[in-house]
């Protein structure tokens, strides 16, 4: 594994333009050029009418609540600062059919509801164990 | 009962084998907590005992079937063990999860072939040992892959506890389910285990009232809603019908057999029909193969990592509605003496043993023969529900 894990590696092709926009503070999602649809994650091909052209937009940074947990148990030690906390689903307002993975920050989990408005907040995220910081896009109730 | 996405999956198309192959051998390890066991004796001795259990002897096996990862009783495995050289005919299309359930297919297919006569599905695992060396267990393989690593790792969104308690929320609030009908699956999978000798949770009786009071983990799952881990496996032997006559146990046949896919593999939020399992595309299949109907089922068994897979799979399954899976398995509703719906009557992955869905096919199979611990009066159709996230598969058995 590598020595930064669970950070992400930015280098990674099919995801770096979005960790490379993360840390411009720009949530950058990949769309089809054929049929206009978000596609993610980032494949070879679409999966709505299998185009294999796309345009990375960048997004509003909104969208809404799909669901979400509250993690008070460390699956792995790098977690053990984090918990307790609030791994979430976004459906983006561009696309709701793109939900992204995130954590929910600054808000007590009993305020948390289906659909409510979010909002990106690019923080760095950093782990117990691991040098280094990625700025991330996080989530707070818009 | 239609997917509410049918562009997310598909059936694989499968010839027809109903009552083309039976099970005639079953045996499972010993099943633990860290006992300090390798995979290799694990699955080993379960071997050992589906040889017993079907009065066949080691040269009698010229077929071998095991998982397409990780450890792998094949044929070196094999011989080694038991000092033999025969050939064997050998596939990656069987071990624990769905191939639990569709290996009885490729098994059919082999034996239509004369590849083989006598063919031995295993699968083992010794996690709760490598769990306690902080090594391998479920989550290794999720945490190696690359989408995981750079798009949900990240985040806190892993392992796969954190997943499904994602699923299970959404699923709350599309369908009503509460945290009570989850909590009867986990009742009566304890209940079950609680009445099974060799369950892991055998002498650790819950009532829903003690559900209600066990730790969040990952709200809104509790401890017990999550599986065990486990050190143990099982094995079962597959032959024709015909052939499973001459041998001593009674006849338990494969009247149908599905398999269902997910385009989006294992990444669950790529999912779009987010609360629901291939087994929307594999039961039918299977049923149909069968000839029968959910309302022909004695007794059901199925892959259950966290309670809400038995709720998806029920409803998926088509033993009643999408979404009326939560009201289906209330109260005693699964119990194997007076539910409408006996499920997972050995304790499932549960509370029985994290084997991965082996021992739920040697449960189903000792129901139909009327062997089981918890028995199920007069079961004579039991189905297997198998399931890796990506794939889902239905396994429907017989008493002819």
């Amino acid at each position: 594994m590598r020595p930064d894990f669970p950070l992400p590696d930015t280098t990674w092709e099919p995801t770096a333009e979005f960790w490379a926009g993360a840390a411009r503070h720009e949530l950058r999602i990949p769309f089809c050029a054929r049929c206009g649809r978000g596609c993610w994650y980032p494949r070879e091909r679409c999966r709505s009418c299998g185009g294999a052209e796309f345009e990375w937009r960048t997004m509003s940074g909104r969208g809404t609540l799909f669901s979400w947990v509250v993690v008070t148990h460390a699956f792995l030690p790098h977690f053990g600062d984090l918990v307790p906390f609030v791994p979430a689903l976004i459906a983006l307002d561009e696309d709701p059919a793109v939900r992204l993975a995130t954590r929910v920050v600054d808000t007590d989990p009993d305020q948390l509801a289906f659909d409510l408005p979010m909002e990106v907040t690019f923080r760095p995220i950093t782990f117990a164990g691991v040098d280094g910081s990625v700025t991330a896009p996080l989530f707070t109730p818009a | 009962m239609a997917a509410p996405h049918e562009d997310w999956g598909w059936a694989t198309e499968y010839e027809d084998v109903s009552g083309a192959v039976a099970v005639c051998g079953v045996g499972e390890s010993d099943h633990s907590k860290a006992s300090g066991r390798t995979a290799n004796q694990v699955v080993a001795q379960a071997v050992e005992r589906a040889l017993d259990d079907a009065g066949l002897a080691p040269a009698d096996i010229d077929g071998l079937m095991y998982v397409p990862f990780g450890y792998q009783f094949d044929a070196a495995a094999f011989h080694e063990h038991f000092g033999t050289s025969h050939d064997i005919w050998e596939s990656k299309a069987g071990g624990g999860m769905r191939w639990a359930a569709s290996a009885p297919y490729e098994a059919a297919l082999a034996l239509r072939d004369k590849r083989a006569t006598h063919i031995l599905n295993s699968f083992g695992v010794a996690w709760a040992t490598e769990r306690s060396q902080m090594v391998g267990g479920p989550g290794e393989s999720h945490a190696q892959e690359l989408f995981k690593q750079n798009l949900e790792v990240p985040f806190g969104w892993f392992p796969q506890p954190v997943y499904f308690a994602t699923v299970a929320r959404r699923h709350m609030h599309e369908f009503g389910t509460t945290e009570d009908q989850l909590g009867a699956v986990a009742v009566a999978c304890r209940r079950h285990a609680n009445l099974t000798p060799g369950a892991v949770m055998h002498d650790r009786p819950l009532t829903l009232e003690q559900y209600r009071q066990s730790r969040l983990i990952v709200a809104p799952f509790r401890r017990e809603d999550c599986c065990l881990i486990s050190d143990g496996g099982g094995a079962y032997i597959m032959t024709t019908p015909e052939r499973a006559r001459d041998l001593g146990p009674p006849v338990v046949e494969v009247a149908g057999v599905g398999l269902g896919n997910s385009v989006t593999g294992t990444h669950w939020a790529e999912q779009p029909a987010f609360t629901s399992t291939p087994q929307v595309f594999a039961a039918p299949v299977a049923f149909q193969m069968a000839g029968l109907t959910p309302a022909d089922v004695d007794v059901y068994t199925c892959y259950d990592p966290f309670t809400i897979h038995t709720v998806m799979q029920i409803e998926d399954s088509g033993f009643c509605e999408k979404g009326g899976g939560g009201e289906f398995v209330a109260g005693d509703a699964l119990q194997f003496d007076v539910g409408r719906l006996p499920t997972n009557t050995h304790g499932g992955l549960l509370s029985h043993a994290y084997v991965l869905g082996i021992a739920h096919v040697v449960e189903v199979v000792r129901q139909l023969r009327g062997e089981a611990a918890a028995q199920v009066r007069d079961a004579r159709v039991g189905i297997y529900g198998g399931y890796t996230g990506p794939q889902a598969a239905t396994l429907i058995l017989r008493r002819p």
